[in-house]
């Protein structure tokens, strides 16, 4: 039995060690907003943050979170700049299909944790392993600077 | 006139002479311990062949087994996504291509046929059941000093396998390299044929150490550089050389280019997994090595190993030591001048997500690139070697994986990446080109497979 910290709750998982955590999170928790993509840490659907970094859950076995918080997009808008990030994802309506946008929140909030006021660069930088098939990438690089605005 | 062409002459001569006695002092890779040896029947300081203590009762064939692991033939006699043992893996080197041979006991196409005399001709001489010589890619000059025993006991096991019908692959070598007549002479040069002589001068694990090394673990065919007749040059003896276009790593003392700054336990962990935090994990062959030899030996002969190994002196070879801090947090800095923008930009969006901008995972140990040896080579071979393979290594806690970005990423993309994470990780940028990605490309590639491999892997797109 294996204790983590979900979205600053205490669960217990009955999980084998080497389990990828996106499988403890849909299959064993119902924590279904993460999403499966590509399976081999290329898509970033799969984000969450673990110990407040964005990781590919995809990759990251169970065993080896440790006492780290896991934090996932069913959690993340009670964070103050998660709460910013959603708020944002509406006002410019940056979803299309919306299956990869779990993971691009995810990977804009941690971008905003370590930098409130990113330029576009920094945003391609914290942003190139979050891929969107339809081509949101301007809407959602609009919509960080205006999650970013909110801070002020 | 006569005179002086005599003096030049005699001169000539006894360089010459100098030179071959000199090549041929390097021959022993256990002579740098000095001291005396015996015959292993006159050695009085307890086993140091064959099994530990704890399978000493086991059967034959679980003997052979240990052996067979020890000796790692599996790695060289399978080809990739193949059965084990069934050969065909190639070696492909700058005057042509080798193949492995089939070593399962098929009657037509592997060695079922064979007697016990002719198996201890191949492992020790070289010579295969028809009189002709092997090519030294097959290590019969570190297995001659393989006792008889352990031999044949790794004969029993293998005849255990599934015979599998597999016939050999036609080697493509250029002349004179064809002539295996040739080797004739190579071999009386650098093969002395003789089996393993304990050191009365060191301790028993040690000599047990020693005769899992060389004997068994062969780790010198890549990790000692080889003189001009492609032999072992044991005056350089662990310093470090590239096989198969990976590059096997320094494993003596030295502490900037070796192994010195590592702790005992680190050197254990990295034999016994294939990885030590702070070091980085075996890729490539070494992976290999790990997998499919030295995480089947028990913890004393490890460790035994280990105390054989750090008894090597200490040669300084090229590489830099390694840099153990992590770099900074933001992209923005650490940055090193005149890099191409193109690395950063792979970077970001194929690897920062584990690798992290600072090279220490947030995900796995194993990821880390902060102190790897291969990412303070600013020769790059391994990174871009990793970068073009991947990682798909099976451990005791579970796979170790990394995508191979080889056939996504074209010769400029994988030069630009394996550019970025040396200066940015590493002690050094290296300066690797398009060209030079696709002669490591070359080096390291094998014949198509007789059936594609079962992908593991989501389609991508």
């Amino acid at each position: 039995m294996l204790t983590l910290t979900i979205n600053g709750q205490s669960r217990q998982v009955d999980a084998p060690a080497d389990m990828p955590l996106l499988w403890v999170l849909r299959d064993h928790l119902n924590l279904v907003g993460t999403k499966y993509g590509c399976g081999i840490a290329q898509c970033g659907v799969c984000t969450v943050h673990v110990g407040g970094k964005p990781v590919r859950s995809c990759q990251l076995t169970v065993g080896d979170v440790g006492t780290r918080a896991v934090v996932t997009i069913e959690g993340i808008g009670t964070t103050p700049n998660g709460a910013k990030v959603q708020q944002a994802w509406m006002e410019d309506t940056v979803p299309q299909c919306g299956y990869c946008q779990a993971g691009q929140i995810m990977s804009a909030t941690a971008l905003l944790d370590s930098n409130p006021h990113p330029d576009d660069s920094d945003i391609d930088a914290a942003m190139a392993g979050n891929l969107c098939r339809c081509g949101t990438y301007i809407r959602i690089r609009r919509a960080i600077k205006n999650a970013a605005a909110k801070s002020a | 006139m006569k005179k002086i062409i005599g003096i030049i002459g005699a001169g000539i001569f006894v360089i010459a002479l100098g030179f071959a006695s000199w090549t041929l002092l390097g021959r022993d890779p256990m002579s740098f311990a000095g001291g005396s040896t015996v015959a292993l029947e006159d050695y009085k300081g307890g086993d140091v062949t064959g099994v530990p203590t704890q399978l000493a009762s086991a059967d034959l064939v679980k003997r052979g087994e240990y052996l067979t692991h020890a000796a790692d033939c599996q790695a060289c006699h399978t080809a990739p996504g193949d059965a084990p043992y069934a050969g065909g893996f190639a070696f492909n080197m700058p005057f042509g291509t080798i193949y492995s041979t089939n070593i399962t006991p098929d009657k037509q196409t592997g060695i079922g046929n064979y007697t016990d005399a002719q198996f201890l001709a191949a492992v020790h001489s070289g010579i295969r059941a028809d009189g002709e010589k092997l090519y030294p890619a097959m290590p019969y000059t570190s297995y001659s000093l393989m006792t008889d025993d352990d031999a044949l006991a790794i004969k029993a096991y293998l005849f255990t396998l599934a015979p599998i019908r597999a016939p050999a692959k036609q080697n493509q070598l250029s002349w004179p390299f064809n002539q295996r007549g040739l080797l004739a002479i190579w071999n009386v040069m650098f093969n002395p044929d003789e089996r393993f002589r304990p050191n009365t001068g060191q301790s028993q694990q040690w000599n047990r150490g020693a005769y899992l090394a060389e004997a068994m673990g062969h780790c010198g065919e890549c990790h000692t550089p080889r003189n001009l007749a492609f032999a072992l040059n044991n005056h350089r003896k662990y310093s470090g050389a590239v096989t198969a276009g990976w590059r096997a790593y320094n494993i003596t003392g030295d502490k900037d280019s070796g192994i010195g700054d590592w702790s005992d336990d680190d050197v254990y962990l990295y034999l016994s997994t294939g990885h030590a935090n702070g070091h980085g994990g075996a890729a490539g062959p070494m992976g290999e090595a790990a997998d499919d030899s030295l995480s089947y030996l028990l913890p004393d002969d490890v460790h035994a190993m280990v105390a054989y190994l750090r008894s090597i002196p200490a040669h300084a070879s090229d590489l830099p030591r390694t840099v153990t801090t992590p770099a900074p947090a933001s992209y923005k800095e650490g940055l090193v001048a005149g890099i191409d923008s193109r690395g950063e930009k792979i970077f970001a969006g194929a690897c920062a997500s584990c690798h992290d901008w600072t090279g220490v995972s947030p995900v796995t140990g194993y990821a880390t690139l902060t102190g790897v040896r291969a990412v303070n080579d600013p020769s790059a071979t391994n990174v871009a070697q990793t970068v073009i393979n991947g990682v798909n290594r099976k451990i005791a806690e579970g796979k170790i994986f990394m995508p191979a970005f080889g056939e996504g990423y074209s010769d400029d993309d994988i030069a630009a990446v394996a550019n970025y994470v040396t200066a940015r990780f590493g002690a050094k940028g290296a300066h690797l080109t398009g060209n030079d990605v696709a002669n490591l490309r070359k080096q390291a590639t094998q014949q198509p497979k007789s059936q594609e491999p079962k992908s593991q892997e989501a389609p991508n797109g």
